[in-house]
């Protein structure tokens, strides 16, 4: 074994990676090679870190060779919990801009007020887990040989769709954070103002470029997870019989079928949001929630001075119609 | 091609069946390791044939399409009836049977040719005959059998209810042929090939562990769920399931459920592998809450 030219420490994720693909793939089998021949030096006790990842010698099976199992079940349940229920939760709250922007504001105020919890609770429920299912993922895919040009059964064509909806989703949810997302304002994107939610996400989904790759991604996610839930419950056993599998789908089938229209009216609503109409709602309701705080309002001469606590008034309905002109929805 | 036409219309006695040529391509490769080829046949038409009295048409002429003198297709086979599972190969481009594989039908489907490939999942040894020793490693590594060996007569076991021998049944018809393998996505090929230093014993062992990195696949596991209902075959129950939750365990299942389309006996494979999911499940809570 050579000794390593590249410092440990930056190959251990590599190796994580391609450990699962090892196995299975003649492709990754050179990766493994090549990740296997950089870790094997004397500068880290392979006693610890290094044995948990790297691809091992046959009598001496890794971490994840060990606990395949645990991981593909678990890989199997974070696509339902927490993915499978943000997913969920992120379009029936988005879909939520059809009651008119500020009932859309109200919500993104409620989830930004978890204040500085808001950032952890993002990456231990969210990012992490999605991170985790997809690189799962991807040795799945890695190590998989699709035929459906062979046998073209419906099986086999979901199973197919399956892992391109999964490549689809990941590569639209990096765009879509990085559009949309703080974080990804150092990248030129960072689009969406959580005071301006509804102002903020219409422009930014405003090209039409833009709209048909979101229904994409939003379609592609919506196949992916009900389809997962179908796979789901043979995974774990829950629906074992021919007929019982036939009406597990056809349940899967109902909730990507409403799931999808959530998503899809989430994006029209979005698109169809009167911009200067929303503005307004939006700055009345970010003044209210500041005069809340005791701060001041933007460009309001009373600052300083703490206004008595009184109920938000929240938009009524006539006024969150107005800001959502009424095509197309 | 009407040398052939012509041969064939005086063994017949000029019936106007036997003017028909049937077109045949079959991959072949001449030694495991070595580069495979295309070559094709053409085989004097006669009522009722299958693929497998094609390749004894193909093996007798010793012919090629074009005339030319070549070693006869290898193939391998024995029951003739769908019973023995040797004689799986990829007839225009599926997994199955070639005993069963009726050539009026084939030329239904395609009147131009029938192609013949070896199985694409295992090393092949020769033209259509493939090592499948994986096959059955698989069933060894889940313990397909019911222990009975002992040095004294146990007597005899537990009564099976008809309703237990009706779900077992079905089960129990899998013939190893490996077509729910070679159609699975999930299941890659693993190709061992003996170092020239390398003793048998060697050899087999690095292979074993090869094919154990590997997923087991469909007829194991569904073996596996046959074996553990089974009133003797369940007192290993648990040495089955840890052999089905390892490395290349049932968690490898991708759900394509092409196992159970191309099954020639029709083996519930994929209610197999949901049951042995539903079995894994709580013997894995059980393992983490007993322990």
């Amino acid at each position: 074994m050579a000794v390593a030219a590249v410092s440990p420490k930056s190959i251990l994720p590599l190796a994580c990676g391609f450990d699962f693909i090892a196995a299975r793939c003649s492709f990754s089998r050179l990766a493994a090679v090549l990740c296997s021949r950089h870790v094997a030096v004397d500068r880290i006790d392979p006693s610890t870190i290094t044995r948990l990842f790297v691809s091992e010698s046959e009598s001496n099976p890794s971490f994840v060779t060990r606990n395949q199992f645990l991981i593909y079940r678990l890989f199997s349940l974070s696509g339902l919990v927490p993915v499978g229920a943000f997913l969920v939760v992120h379009l029936l709250t988005n879909a939520s801009v059809l009651a008119g922007p500020g009932a859309f504001q109200s919500r993104v105020d409620l989830i930004h007020s978890l204040g500085p919890l808001l950032v952890p609770i993002e990456w231990v429920f969210i990012f992490l887990p999605m991170l985790f299912h997809a690189t799962v993922g991807f040795a799945i895919i890695a190590g998989g040989l699709p035929n459906v040009g062979s046998y073209p059964y419906a099986g086999n064509v979901r199973y197919t769709l399956q892992r391109a909806t999964g490549m689809i989703v990941f590569a639209f949810i990096i765009w879509h954070l990085i559009q949309l997302h703080w974080m990804g304002a150092a990248l030129g994107g960072g689009q969406f103002d959580p005071h301006h939610a509804s102002s903020s996400a219409a422009v930014a989904l405003q090209p039409a470029i833009v709209g048909i790759l979101y229904a994409v991604g939003i379609v592609s996610a919506v196949f992916h997870l009900s389809n997962g839930l179908w796979t789901l419950g043979i995974t774990w056993g829950l629906w074992t019989s021919p007929a019982a599998m036939r009406r597990a789908s056809w349940v899967s089938i109902v909730v990507g079928v409403l799931l999808g229209g959530v998503g899809l009216g989430a994006l029209v609503g979005m698109r169809n949001v009167n911009v200067e109409d929303a503005k307004v709602i939006e700055d009345r309701m970010e003044g209210v929630k500041r005069m809340l705080e005791g701060q001041p309002a933007a460009g309001s001469p009373a600052a300083g001075v703490r206004a008595a606590p009184q109920p938000i008034s929240n938009p009524s309905p006539a006024a969150s119609t107005t800001g959502v002109s009424t095509t197309g929805i | 091609m009407i040398q052939i036409a012509e041969k064939s219309d005086a063994a017949s006695a000029g019936a106007k069946e036997s003017d028909r040529i049937v077109r045949v391509r079959v991959l072949r490769q001449d030694a495991p390791g070595q580069e495979s080829y295309w070559e094709r046949h053409a085989v004097p038409y006669e009522p009722t044939m299958n693929v497998i009295s094609i390749l004894q048409r193909i093996a007798a002429m010793a012919q090629s399409q074009d005339g030319r003198h070549v070693a006869p297709v290898a193939w391998d086979c024995n029951c003739l009836e769908e019973v023995c599972g040797s004689c799986t190969m990829l007839v225009n481009g599926r997994t199955r049977m070639a005993c069963t594989a009726l050539v009026d039908k084939l030329l239904e489907e395609n009147p131009e040719e029938i192609e013949l490939k070896p199985m694409s999942k295992f090393p092949v040894v020769r033209d259509l005959v493939v090592d499948r020793q994986r096959v059955f490693r698989a069933l060894e590594r889940v313990k397909a059998w019911v222990p009975v060996d002992g040095s004294y007569d146990h007597g005899s076991g537990p009564r099976i209810s008809p309703d237990e021998q009706e779900e077992a049944y079905p089960l129990s018809t899998c013939m190893s042929c490996g077509c729910c393998l070679e159609a699975c996505p999930q299941y890659t090929k693993s190709e061992v090939v003996q170092r020239d230093d390398e003793s048998a014993e060697d050899f087999d062992k690095r292979r074993k562990a090869a094919f154990d990195r590997g997923f087991i696949g469909a007829h194991a596991i569904s073996q596996a769920m046959l074996f553990n209902s089974h009133p003797t075959g369940k007192m290993i129950a648990d040495e089955r399931l840890k052999a089905i939750t390892s490395q290349g365990g049932i968690q490898m299942c991708g759900n394509a459920q092409n196992c159970v389309a191309v099954c020639p006996k029709h083996i519930p494979l994929t209610r197999s592998i949901a049951r042995a999911g539903r079995a894994a499940t709580v013997w894995a809570i059980k393992k983490l809450f007993d322990r």
